[in-house]
């Protein structure tokens, strides 16, 4: 995935923007965005919206990705809050919408 | 700048509205400005706050406010800033007052979604969040706060008593404000038991979808020799924007832009918190109430929801925040909702608020968020 990144302090965006949203520089340059990340803050909706009227429940998250940036996105495979912590990993899956869809990475080895 | 008084005020009952948003719009309209003991023709510039009229196939609704007033010579704009419209009209009512450019202004809110089910509510509240990088990605409204609730509770260890505590409270309050649409108690096992939302939110977190209308009155001091009802003096109005998407803060225990607004407004006002006896505040979640008395700066970060639940902020604690019942039980008509605020602290100070008074009511405070908080304006009103 496509992000920007500001060349005068660094801020990492998935968000379209033509100017820095910290430091107002305008003039952001193309960057490509970690794959991976860390879950910040999520929900698991049971009442969703149209466009994901056939999904619910699924989980709706704000993910830090490694190496910067943040991108929200849809989690179908979680369908519970139990599901899923803050602090739990989780990469870019493919997806059939065209919203960003993440899912989580099981730890490997010995639990 | 001239000294601006909100000298009139009305609001009609929030829930399902049978009139269209235009027709209740123009009756709470009329009678905020007999309130102000003004007439029409005395309003130089009416000021219309409406999100969604397109849900009601009607745009351009100010003329036919004003028309339906009689003055149809009068201009009007129809502002829109998501759950802020009615509080970023009365900015401009303020900023045309003060800056002399009319005597008198309206401002009106109105919205209208009854007519909707709750799917097609639910996304037409959801296009006021980023619909590229939120709404498509699957984010609700709900979703959104009850993303910000997951944040604080993961870094505050609340429990949800501690919100449920503030459900209960605004319930309390509305069940005894005629204007509100929910006129009923609820208890802690209501609140514990109703179905999940947006975990962490409960259907008692969340407001409800409402219809309803509230107007206000601004005016000149100069102009009013014998004001109607007992004035609120205007000491600040102030409006800041912050960083829309989720994915572009920082921080997500708290919203920037009513931090700015409330620095903004206390430097105008020259006050501090501690000078207000109480708020009105935007609660569409019980997450944004504990939010907003964080950032607002009434209780240090991280307090606010045990804090609500030892009963600070009751009609009869150390700070009443919401005695309306809130955008949580009063309701929240999207465009009227910032207006119907300044109706509550309007009512309080001239002693309508019957059975949820606050005990001192000197200076109040009234908080209205755009959505997540893309737009915030606070506005301290104190009597003369």
């Amino acid at each position: 995935m496509r992000g920007l990144r500001c060349p005068s302090c660094g801020l990492v965006t998935a968000t379209w923007s033509l100017a820095c949203s910290r430091c107002g520089r305008p003039g952001l340059e193309e960057h490509e965005l970690s794959d991976r990340g860390t879950v910040v803050a999520f929900t698991v909706l049971s009442v969703p919206g149209e466009e994901f009227l056939n999904d619910a429940p699924y989980a709706y998250v704000v993910v830090e990705l490694d190496g910067g940036g943040r991108v929200t996105g849809w989690m179908p495979s979680v369908r519970s809050a139990h599901d899923l912590s803050i602090g739990d990993t989780v990469r870019f899956a493919s997806s059939y919408k065209p919203g960003v869809q993440f899912t989580k990475i099981e730890p490997t080895g010995v639990g | 700048m001239r000294e601006t008084w909100v000298v009139g005020a009305a609001s009609n009952r929030y829930g399902k509205m049978v009139e269209t948003a235009r027709e209740a719009a123009t009756r709470v309209s009329l009678q905020a400005i007999l309130d102000a003991g003004l007439e029409p023709k005395q309003i130089g510039h009416t000021f219309v706050a409406n999100c969604f009229g397109l849900a009601e196939h009607q745009a351009h609704v100010g003329p036919l406010i004003n028309n339906g007033l009689g003055i149809p010579e009068v201009p009007s704009v129809t502002l829109e800033s998501a759950c802020s419209s009615s509080s970023a009209a009365l900015h401009e009512a303020f900023v045309q007052v003060s800056g002399g450019f009319v005597d008198a202004a309206l401002v009106v809110g109105a919205e209208r979604l009854g007519q909707l089910d709750t799917l097609s509510a639910t996304s037409h509240f959801a296009i006021a969040a980023d619909y590229s990088f939120e709404t498509k990605n699957g984010a609700t409204f709900p979703g959104l706060y009850a993303t910000l609730a997951s944040a604080y509770r993961d870094a505050h260890h609340t429990k949800p008593e501690m919100f449920g505590s503030i459900a209960i409270k605004n319930h309390a309050n509305a069940a005894r404000n005629p204007h509100a649409h929910f006129q009923k108690e609820i208890t802690m096992e209501t609140y514990l038991a109703s179905p999940m939302i947006a975990s962490p939110l409960r259907l008692y977190d969340c407001c409800p979808f409402s219809d309803g209308a509230a107007a206000v009155v601004v005016a000149a001091k100069e102009i009013m020799r014998r004001p109607a009802s007992e004035p609120l003096v205007v000491r600040a109005s102030a409006r800041a924007g912050a960083v829309t998407d989720m994915q572009d803060r920082p921080d997500l225990l708290g919203l920037p832009s009513t931090r700015l607004a409330a620095a903004k407004a206390f430097r105008q006002a020259h006050l501090e918190p501690k000078d207000i006896d109480f708020l009105e505040v935007h609660d569409c979640f019980t997450i944004a109430e504990v939010l907003a008395l964080e950032d607002l700066g009434f209780v240090p970060r991280g307090t606010a929801a045990r804090e609500s639940e030892a009963g600070l902020t009751a009609r009869d604690g150390k700070l009443p925040v919401n005695p309306s019942g809130g955008l949580k039980a009063k309701g929240h008509p999207v465009g009227a909702t910032g207006a119907g605020q300044v109706v509550e602290i309007f009512e309080q100070v001239n002693g309508r608020a019957k059975g949820r008074e606050v005990p001192r009511t000197q200076t109040a405070l009234a908080h209205n968020v755009g959505a997540t908080g893309g737009s915030c304006s606070v506005h301290i009103f104190s009597r003369r």
